[in-house]
């Protein structure tokens, strides 16, 4: 991702902000659509292309929870642990899943296949247990055996063109 | 009593009202022809007698809040719709932006004509970004067709909508926190005053409001503020949507007259109740930050005030319902780790105290507490948090703890000598 493609994004909607500053998180967000998570050269170009330095765009990609500044794998599988997933099994969802994947809990896989997360409420506690995968749908509610099918699924996709976590 | 859908108005006509034409064809932008006909000053004054209360959690009257504005400062005055729905338990404002997206944008076409705006954003939590896609293409639909843009408000006034998207942050949801992240820095919250009607989005006059708050404006401009505040209590009329889940047969979103059904109801009638020959052993009716309340307290209308009444807050309307298959520490427990992981790490006695509560829930649940010992530290805790930070959030963390505690001495008590073992969950339960 270069700076400049950075700012062919920003450009249609500069005039919608007084401050450039607000177009740090919208560049970080489309920069990490390219590999899925911000690499240090990433961050550098969004520095480039808002104007701002590369200390305070770090500063800001490493408050959300949304922004990865660490590799993670084709997928991530974001599941809700909150209070009302809880109830309803997230953990034992959990734990299929990291079993599934042969992970000891959170973490990716060795083929990079995977990143399997808990996540706080995702907004949709009516489909408890549900997860989502990176920023999609909310999904739910799950069985175990629905969550391994999903898996399964995913394996089949190729990567998406652009990610969306 | 049965629900009553005004702000879920796709649910009256029967489909999701995700076209404008549909929308139209279900009464929609009636609300803004009313407004327009009227004077700015004289459609805020219709909020303001129509009694609507903030729908995100803080139930400040919404007519008020907009009248704060100052006028005439020759800086552009913006409208903030918050849209970062995260507080546990909480999932209404999802289902307007699903199915009834334009009703929202028309909400707010009819504020900014009241305040005097020219731009509004609709802050997004990153998690929603399949209802984001949604909003995306109702707003592109709605400039297509000159319902924003150069003249939108008639008259050549122009007023556009920005969708702007988080990235994943709980603290985003306060309002302050929410402008500092639209401004492109952390979200951490500012300290008040100034409130952000005075000085919010770059420094500006800035009206913020909830989805749900914003989207109740149309049908109170078209079928009047006296229709609006005579349904339910004086002081907090209208309808309110609550979101229930949890343990409970029927979880969902329903929306009601407040005053007019008791929680019981809600969660018995609308909600499906429970499985067979559970109890209701703890509700938490406005989300996750408010205090929690047992059985005894079923039969409390949905209210404001009744609501405080009983000791809790309607706050957000997401009702979380536990049955007595769990343990109340693990549910602590479970919500302190939340309020850890969500504090932002501004305020010292919310980064640390926060670690805390969820520190000694955790080893009370594991079976490592210390007895005694653990109780007294966590009420000495809750006065060494509360009230003592720039924003809610720590009390928010404080409060179903302490009321849980105050609630169930015993088992609390119990769970500190012995630990709390995990029950089966309630799974593949058929949800109606």
């Amino acid at each position: 991702m270069t700076a400049h493609e950075i700012e062919e994004y920003l450009a249609p909607m500069r005039h919608e902000f007084a401050d450039p500053r607000s177009l740090i998180l919208p560049a970080l967000k489309f920069a990490q659509g390219d590999s899925g998570w911000l690499p240090t050269e990433d961050m550098a170009a969004v520095a480039e292309a808002t104007g701002f330095s590369q200390a305070y765009v770090e500063s800001i990609a490493t408050f959300y929870d949304r922004l990865y500044v660490e590799p993670v794998g084709r997928r991530v599988i974001n599941v809700c642990v909150t209070l009302s997933c809880m109830l309803r099994g997230s953990d034992e969802i959990f734990d299929h899943l990291a079993d599934y994947l042969g992970l000891d809990g959170e973490g990716t896989t060795d083929d990079g296949m995977f990143t399997l997360a808990k996540v706080q409420c995702i907004g949709a506690c009516d489909r408890a247990p549900c997860l989502q995968i990176d920023s999609g749908e909310q999904i739910g509610p799950l069985e175990p055996a629905d969550a391994t099918c999903l898996v399964d699924d995913l394996r089949e996709q190729p990567a998406p063109a652009r990610y969306e976590r | 009593m049965p629900q009553m859908n005004s702000v879920y108005r796709h649910r009256e006509f029967g489909a999701p009202l995700t076209t404008l034409a549909d929308y139209e064809r279900a009464g929609g932008y009636l609300g803004l022809g009313d407004a327009l006909a009227l004077t700015p000053d004289d459609a805020l004054y219709a909020f303001h007698r129509s009694g609507l209360r903030g729908r995100g959690g803080a139930g400040f009257p919404m007519g008020r809040k907009a009248s704060f504005l100052p006028k005439d400062t020759g800086r552009p005055t913006y409208i903030v719709c918050n849209a970062d729905e995260s507080e546990p338990g909480t999932f209404k404002d999802r289902e307007i932006i699903e199915r009834n997206p334009f009703q929202l944008i028309e909400g707010l076409t009819i504020a900014a004509h009241a305040v005097g705006c020219e731009r509004a954003y609709i802050y997004i939590r990153g998690e929603y970004e399949a209802q984001a896609k949604v909003l995306d293409a109702a707003l592109a639909e709605a400039r297509d067709a000159g319902r924003l843009g150069p003249d939108a408000l008639g008259d050549g006034r122009p007023f556009d909508i920005t969708l702007y998207r988080g990235a994943g942050a709980y603290i985003c949801g306060e309002e302050t926190a929410l402008l500092e992240s639209l401004e492109g820095k952390r979200g951490q919250p500012r300290l008040k005053p100034p409130f952000p009607a005075v000085a919010g989005l770059y420094g500006c006059p800035t009206l913020i409001n909830n989805v749900e708050t914003l989207a109740s404006l149309p049908p109170i401009m078209h079928r009047g503020p006296d229709w609006y505040s005579a349904m339910g209590p004086e002081k907090s009329p209208g309808t309110k949507i609550f979101s229930v889940s949890g343990h409970v047969l029927r979880p969902g979103n329903y929306e009601v007259v407040l005053g007019e059904t008791t929680l019981r109801e809600l969660i018995f009638t609308m909600a499906g109740g429970l499985r067979p020959g559970r109890h209701v052993k703890a509700v938490w009716p406005g989300g996750s930050s408010v205090p929690v309340i047992g059985e005894g307290s079923l039969d409390v209308p949905l209210d404001y005030e009744s609501l405080n009444g009983v000791g809790t807050f309607l706050g957000s309307g997401g009702c979380i319902v536990m049955d007595d298959s769990e343990c109340i520490v693990r549910a602590c427990h479970r919500l302190a780790q939340f309020y850890r992981h969500e504090s932002c790490g501004k305020c010292t006695p919310c980064r640390e105290g926060t670690g805390w509560l969820a520190r000694i829930l955790g080893r009370m649940v594991a079976g490592e507490g210390r007895g005694a010992e653990d109780i007294r530290m966590l009420e000495s805790l809750f006065g060494r948090i509360s009230g003592r930070t720039l924003c809610a959030l720590a009390d928010g963390a404080v409060m179903p703890v302490q009321s849980a505690l105050e609630l169930f001495p015993e088992e609390f008590a119990h769970v500190a000598e012995h630990g709390s073992p995990a029950p089966a969950p309630m799974m593949g339960e058929p949800v109606g």
